[in-house]
């Protein structure tokens, strides 16, 4: 064998390696994307169906802490994912305090001193109306598909159910609380089963869990959303769904702070 | 009794060189006073602000209260306590100057489109008047029913004047939100920029409307003591008070506010140090003259040994010598020394060129720093200086005593 042919040979290969090498390059983030592509594909369903264009309901709000519990009826209208208007219908004492957010805005209506006050940057984790929520909540609610990566983590059976498990991660630079958080949604039918919210240190905050699924304004929803914070144990904020209509035509005026004030 | 006067008159054969070493430890002596009376102003001030300022020396809580200030852990828990009663009681106490109660609550407070969150305070304006300094007389008397106090920053943020309406929004005590509308009686400045920026006085009953709070449960009881140095003990029998409700807890400046006992702990640390220092300078000074006094006068010590004075007695005649030494030093330093703590406790140091408007531990810093008398500290430094001056005549005198009486006569004659 001449020195040339070794020569051949030896391009042979490193053209064959350098091929597969090119071929791992291209398409390994390819195989990422789709995955990556599929778990936002599917947040973005579960959301689109969970939420609609727009929606108008009515829900209980119990909330229990170690020193009370109470109960409120709440109205809620919302629109797109930047602007939503709750009010709270019932008991007779809260009748009419109402809450309005537009995009990074919340506003509160309080009928006794017949006041409205817009929440101040400082206060967004204080909490809503008494519940568990924050104030941040109800802007960050809306946003998940936007802030954070969505990733597969587990996909399969769990208890004998089939599941998606994703991991959502913050993306860098987004303005929201938590360092990570898992969803689990069930396969046949996309329904949330229940949500983990981590803290930055990884430690785990509190948890939401959806059950009592039933068809409203025809679709399969969760009536019932229940949060419990991690460090308060025996506390936890439930968000039954009475009543729920999807795609209405709402007029804009009614995300206005003269709506808010219930004129 | 020939000793104490041979030590006496031994002192004055060379009058300048005993004059000079009774200067030294008269200068030694007066600045030590005037340092550690300077040190004790530093602590008696630092002591007055941390506590006068608002905290008080002793407080009565919840146990479970501290540190978390959680709005449900109140004095006496859900039954309350009846707080009058309990400050009648304390008033009767001999050690008890003033006893204040307080509500505290977090809340929103808004002048419509601008909102802050705030730390609302809820007191008793006339009792909290003869106890805390954050807040002036006069100012505490615009605390009428329905209005509230600023801190000054915190009014610039609302863009709130005096009179205007705020509303104030808070998670009351039993789940609703506690909404009223207050008055803004007055602004507050507090030099301290961290309460300016974030509090609101209100009066206790207002508080405890807002927050749903029964009228009989407040959150914190604060005590001013006669004597703060004595908050220890008088938190002990405090505690032993009959009328205070179950699960209380009292506690004394000491533990509310540790770091000011470390610092003071610490003030403590640099007087020992620095009567240790100046001891020492004053000792080789001493050293230096009794050493001087001995070899001069060798020659006289073997002749009082050779007419067969006691070895003991020579020595004593040195000692006296050193005691005399400091006793005219000590009397001299401490007359210099009263004179400059007389000027120091009347005008003080003005350190405001060095430092400004200072705050440190949270607690204001006069720019003024005034001296104080610290007794202890004066007595174990004159202690100290006494018998180290003795201690410091002793060496060489021993060493001269034992000198062989003919070496000592053939020894040159000195002056």
């Amino acid at each position: 064998m001449g020195i040339n042919s070794m020569m051949d040979r030896l391009m042979r290969i490193s053209r064959l390696s350098i091929f597969v090498i090119l071929l791992g390059i291209v398409t390994g983030p390819l195989f990422a994307q789709t995955s990556q592509q599929r778990a936002k594909e599917i947040i973005d369903r579960v959301d689109r169906m969970l939420r609609g264009d727009s929606s108008v309901g009515r829900v209980e709000m119990t909330v229990a802490t170690r020193q009370w519990k109470r109960t409120t009826e709440l109205r809620i209208w919302s629109e797109g994912t930047e602007k939503v208007l709750v009010r709270i219908e019932a008991p007779k004492k809260d009748q009419g305090t109402s809450t309005l957010r537009v995009g990074d805005n919340i506003w509160n209506y309080l009928p006794k001193i017949d006041r409205v006050i817009r929440v101040p940057t400082s206060m967004m984790m204080a909490a809503w109306m008494g519940s568990h929520f924050t104030n941040d909540d109800l802007v960050q609610e809306s946003r998940l598909a936007r802030d954070y990566d969505v990733t597969i983590e587990f996909e399969g059976a769990r208890e004998g159910v089939e599941v998606y498990e994703f991991l959502l991660m913050p993306r860098p630079q987004a303005p929201v609380v938590w360092g990570k958080i898992v969803y689990q949604i069930r396969k046949s039918d996309l329904m949330p089963i229940w949500a983990r919210f981590y803290g930055e240190d990884g430690e785990l905050k509190r948890r939401a869990t959806f059950s009592e699924y039933q068809v409203m304004d025809g679709r399969l929803v969760p009536a019932l959303m229940r949060m419990t914070p991690e460090d308060k144990p025996g506390e936890y904020t439930e968000m039954k769904y009475r009543e729920l209509e999807f795609d209405l035509k709402i007029p804009e005026s009614l995300f206005s702070l003269k709506s808010l004030r219930g004129s | 009794m020939i000793v104490v006067r041979l030590g006496w008159r031994n002192l004055w054969r060379n009058s300048r060189r005993s004059l000079i070493t009774i200067a030294g430890i008269a200068c030694a002596f007066a600045f030590t006073i005037a340092f550690i009376g300077l040190g004790k102003g530093m602590v008696v001030q630092m002591l007055k602000n941390g506590t006068e300022l608002m905290v008080g020396h002793v407080q009565i809580h919840d146990r479970d209260y501290l540190p978390d200030r959680d709005l449900y852990e109140t004095i006496g828990n859900q039954e309350g306590c009846d707080w009058h009663q309990v400050i009648a009681g304390l008033k009767q106490n001999q050690d008890v100057v003033a006893v204040a109660p307080r509500v505290f609550g977090f809340g929103l407070v808004s002048t419509g489109e601008q909102s802050a969150g705030a730390q609302i305070i809820g007191v008793d304006p006339d009792l909290e008047g003869n106890l805390s300094r954050l807040v002036d007389r006069d100012m505490l008397s615009r605390l009428r029913p329905g209005s509230v106090l600023l801190g000054a920053t915190l009014a610039l943020e609302l863009r709130a004047r005096e009179g205007n309406e705020i509303a104030a929004v808070t998670q009351a005590a039993d789940g609703t939100l506690g909404n009223e509308l207050f008055r803004v009686g007055g602004i507050v400045k507090t030099g301290l920029a961290y309460l300016d920026r974030s509090v609101a006085f209100m009066r206790i009953d207002d508080l405890q409307r807002l927050l749903a709070l029964e009228p009989s449960h407040i959150h914190e009881i604060a005590i001013k003591l006669r004597d703060p140095v004595r908050a220890p003990e008088s938190s002990r029998f405090i505690s032993r008070m009959s009328g205070l409700p179950e699960g209380v807890s009292v506690q004394s400046w000491r533990q509310l506010l540790p770091q000011l006992n470390d610092y003071l702990g610490l003030a403590g640390g640099a007087n020992a140090f620095i009567i240790g220092l100046v001891v020492v300078f004053v000792s080789f000074g001493i050293l230096n003259t009794m050493m001087m006094a001995t070899f001069e006068r060798i020659r006289e010590i073997g002749m009082l040994n050779a007419f067969g004075m006691r070895p003991g007695l020579i020595l004593s005649t040195f000692l006296f010598e050193a005691f005399f030494l400091a006793l005219l030093g000590l009397t001299a330093g401490f007359g210099l020394g009263a004179l400059m703590m007389r000027y120091l406790s009347l005008y003080g140091l003005d350190l405001s060129r060095w430092m400004g408007q200072l705050s440190m531990l949270q607690t204001r810093v006069e720019p003024i720093l005034k001296a104080v008398w610290n007794w202890e500290a004066v007595v174990a430094a004159a202690i100290s200086l006494w018998v180290a001056t003795v201690a410091a005549a002793y060496l060489p005198a021993r060493k001269a005593v034992k000198v062989d009486a003919v070496e000592a006569l053939r020894a040159p004659v000195m002056q």
